[in-house]
Order: C-alpha cells, then structure tokens, then sequence
C-alpha cells in the first residue's frame, strides 16, 4: 500500500463520516460558482455585443452648409488633430438624398416632390478601434460639435449610454459575485474541515501516536478541499450550461436577444473557473488545517 | 533500546511525578515497571513514547534523543513503537479490525497483509467473532485485548504496554502474556507497567519499583 492510497482511502472515510457537512459544503460552493458564472458569462456576451456594436460605431457631423474642397481638407485636418480616425467620409446633400431614397426603397415615392437638396450634408467620422470607451466618444463628440459650421453630432448616444452603464453595473454584479463566491468557498470550505477536525480529534491523536506522518494526517483535509472545489465547480458550470442551452433552445430568432449572438465559455475560461474553486477551496481547507490541527 | 538520564516531570502546581530517573532498557528485554497508583509508571511510559516531554533529563529510543526528534523522523521512530495505553485509546465508532489496521495503515502495509495479520492477532487473542464489532459495544476487557493487539500489530521493535491484565481473567492473562512473549522472542523489547504480581514474579525480568516518583528497587523476577 502506498502513501496516496492510504491517504485517499482515508479520505473516503472522512467524506464518509460527515457527509452531510460536506454535502452542504458542496451544494454552497456549486450555488457560488453557478452565481458566479451566470453573471459572467453575461457580462462577457455583453461586452461581445458591445464590441459587434462599436464595429459599427459613426459619428455622423451634420453641417449647416456643404463644405467646399478646402473646407472638407480643413475638417478633415481638424478632426485628426482630435485623434487618428479610420474614416472620414463627406457625404453631399445629394449623396444623402440618394442615400435616403435607397433605404426607402418601394417607397422612395414619397421623395418626388422633394428638392434634392433637403438633407443637410454631413461627415461620417469612424473612430479607431481604441477610441471605444463611452467617455472618449463623448469627448470626440462634444469636440466634433464645436467644429465650426457643425449643428449637431449623432452617434446613438442614448444606446450606447444605456448599454455603458448597464456594463458598468454588471461589472460590479460580477464582482460582487466573485466576492461571494470567494467567501463561501474558503470560508464554508474552511468551516467543514473545522468541524471535522474537531469531531475527530480522537482519531487524529491516535494517528499521530502510532506514527502517521503529517502528510498522512493532513492530505485527506486538503484534499477534501479540492473535491469540493473541483465538484461544486463542475456542477455549477454544468448547471449554468443546462441554463444556457435552454436560453438558447427558446429566446434565439429575430428579436432583441438574437442581436447578443450568446455564446458560452470558452474551454479557457471554464478550465480557469474550476481552478479558482479548487484553488480558493484548497485555502480553506489549508487554513483550518494551520490553525485547528495541531500535529 | 532505552536509555534515561536523570529524567524528571513536573506539572503545575509543583507537583513531581518523576524525579531524576535514570535507567537503561536492552534491545530485547522485557521490563516491568511496578508501584501504587500515582507512583509514576504512566508517566514513564508517556515519556518513553513522547506523548509528553521531560522537565528535565536525556531519554534516547533506539539510539535517537526522542525530544529532538520532529516531523517524519518522530513518525518513523513512533511507526516502531507499538503502545497499548491504560485508556486504550480505540475508536469508538470503528470496528475492532479498523482499530488494529491503523497501526499498520500508517506504515503503508499492503492491505491483504493487514488483513492476516489482524485476523491472527484476533485469533491469538480470542476475538474473531468481534471482527466487525464496534469498539464502543465491547467489554473493557475485550477493549483491553484489541489494544493490546493493536500494540504489536505493526511488529513494533518497542512495545509499551500500560497495565495490560487489569481487566481481564486468569485464562485471558494468560494469552496476553503469551502474546507480549511472543513479541518479545522475535526481538521486541517490551516494558510492563503493572499491578499484577502475577505476570511478573513469572519470569526472571528485571523490575523496577516507582514510589513517589523516584525508583525504589530494581530486582528481578523470582524464577529463574
């Protein structure tokens, strides 16, 4: 017999003894994690939504008067000076007539009594990738405004404000969650080995008199710990997949929600997850051990 | 096998319950440690076995001063000292086979190992028919039997054996005695605390007398 199956052996017994304790512990810690997860797998399909969103990100310049060749050489100059952009592109009250009539489309009928100089002319401005963070638009857009000639700037600020500060709440419900799930992983982890140190400090006396090593008596509690961490990981995850999938079985087709596209952890993340549970788990059932089993 | 030097114990509030005892125990020799309750012969042993530390003095087992010896190197030593203790010290909730397969479960024995060598010890000693018994539903004497057996399952080359007959008949003595004999003619040195004139005017092992702490005589068995 060697050293680990003694200590896994002796570890069955453990589990075997207090299994209600340990049962609670596990269902507590897979709550966690399943909380824990569920808030951020949606913050992560949010901020991929987001980023879908920002791809299509334009700062549209409406104009008072449709800017000569040296005008449009003037704001291009001025827009830069702001910050590189992707694009600037000049769109004619022309080009936003015929813009206009195509979107139309069947009905571009309405357009024939119209002048074709109606549409004010305007600029279209495509940030840069790194320019994504709500305060920067909106500093790019109050700059953009200020520009001489312009009457106003358009960018779907009231979307992306509300979807700023619903990602910014989510942050914090992902963190909070994270706290929860750190507290009661180490905490609840730490409290079961305490009470099973203490119900069985007969038997951990004894181990030590007939000569059990330290390692002998203290592996099965940590490794305790790492069950409960890798088992309550595991059923939450699956639990939060189940969730996933029935999500996915019934709110995707056209609607609000198809614009999401959810998508599910990657095998990355997951594997992450079940190592911060088996991790945080192990600190639990490690502390109890420094602390309540003197050996 | 033991050597003590000077070896004193002390507890609060000043009370003595060893004072300057000097002793030394060969490889292979069976040792009984006799007096009146409160003598000291626990203590002794406690101290042999380092569930307690001296006040004072050297105590060396096996060559090794045990109060310096810590983590593994303690372990080892203790995997080779098998002690059946006044309180027996069993697991209440465990069966009398569990209790005797800790011994060896420590030292990573081969299980079909530990399972012969716990159904001979309960042969030898009377207990089959308790293989699955929990502890806490027998008998003190049957308690006292599985700690013996507990003791030398490991085949320990020191056994202590805290007054090992107190709660048993004639015939039972008389298997523990042959037990503890056998052990002995296999190499193991063995030291007895006990009342029981019985088991040790038997022999020709020498005999020490505690009172009070300090050592009365040292004689030895009267057969010869």
């Amino acid at each position: 017999m060697n050293f680990w199956f003694a200590v896994f052996r002796q570890t069955g017994r453990n589990l075997r003894q207090t299994w209600t304790s340990q049962f609670m512990t596990f269902l507590t810690v897979s709550l966690s994690v399943l909380i824990f997860a569920f808030f951020y797998l949606i913050y992560t399909n949010m901020l991929g939504a987001g980023d879908r969103l920002s791809d299509d990100l334009r700062l549209i310049v409406y104009l008072e008067d449709e800017p000569g060749p040296q005008m449009q050489e003037q704001l291009r100059r001025k827009i830069q000076n702001f910050d590189d952009v992707e694009d600037i592109h000049f769109i004619s009250k022309e080009e936003a007539y015929q813009r206009f009539a195509m979107q139309l489309g069947e009905n571009s009928d309405v357009l024939q009594d119209m002048p074709t100089n109606f549409l004010p002319a305007s600029i279209e401005v495509v940030p840069l990738k790194s320019l994504r963070g709500y305060n920067q638009i909106k500093l790019f857009s109050e700059y953009l405004a200020n520009l001489p000639g312009t009457e106003k700037v358009q960018y779907g600020q009231e979307w992306v404000e509300r979807f700023y500060y619903f990602t910014r709440l989510l942050t914090i419900v992902v963190f909070l969650s994270g706290t929860l799930l750190i507290l009661t992983a180490t905490f609840m982890v730490a409290y079961t080995i305490r009470l099973t140190i203490m119900g069985r400090q007969d038997e951990l006396e004894l181990l030590k008199l007939v000569g059990a090593t330290n390692s002998y008596i203290r592996m099965p509690f940590l490794i305790e710990g790492i069950l409960q961490g890798f088992m309550g990981s595991i059923i939450g995850l699956s639990a939060l997949y189940g969730l996933f999938q029935w999500i996915t079985a019934h709110f995707t087709g056209p609607g609000l929600l198809s614009l999401f596209q959810f998508s599910f952890f990657p095998p990355g993340v997951i594997f992450l997850i079940i190592m911060s549970s088996i991790c945080l788990c192990s600190i639990g059932s490690y502390t109890s051990i420094r602390k309540f089993l003197r050996i | 096998m033991i050597e003590m030097i000077k070896v004193s114990r002390t507890y609060d509030p000043n009370i003595t319950a060893l004072s300057d005892i000097s002793l030394s125990i060969a490889t292979g020799e069976m040792f009984f440690l006799i007096g009146r309750s409160g003598a000291g012969k626990t203590t002794l042993l406690k101290l042999i076995c380092n569930m307690e530390t001296p006040s004072n003095g050297l105590i060396e087992v096996a060559g090794y001063n045990i109060n310096k010896l810590k983590g593994k190197d303690l372990a080892h030593l203790r995997q080779k000292i098998g002690v059946a203790y006044q309180d027996f010290k069993l697991l209440s909730n465990r069966t009398v086979a569990e209790n005797i397969a800790i011994a060896m479960e420590v030292s990573y024995k081969n299980p079909r190992t530990i399972r012969h060598r716990v159904r001979d010890l309960l042969d030898q000693l009377q207990l089959v028919d308790k293989h699955d018994t929990l502890t806490g539903e027998l008998s003190r004497g049957e308690q006292q039997r599985v700690a013996l057996a507990r003791s030398v399952a490991n085949s320990p080359r020191l056994i202590l054996v805290d007054e090992p007959t107190g709660n048993l008949d004639a015939s039972t003595t008389r298997r523990v005695m042959e037990l503890l004999t056998r052990s002995n003619k296999a190499g193991a040195t063995i030291v007895i605390a006990t009342h029981d004139d019985s088991i040790y005017q038997q022999g020709n092992h020498r005999i020490m007398e505690l009172r009070d702490g300090n050592i009365h005589s040292l004689t030895r068995g009267s057969l010869k």
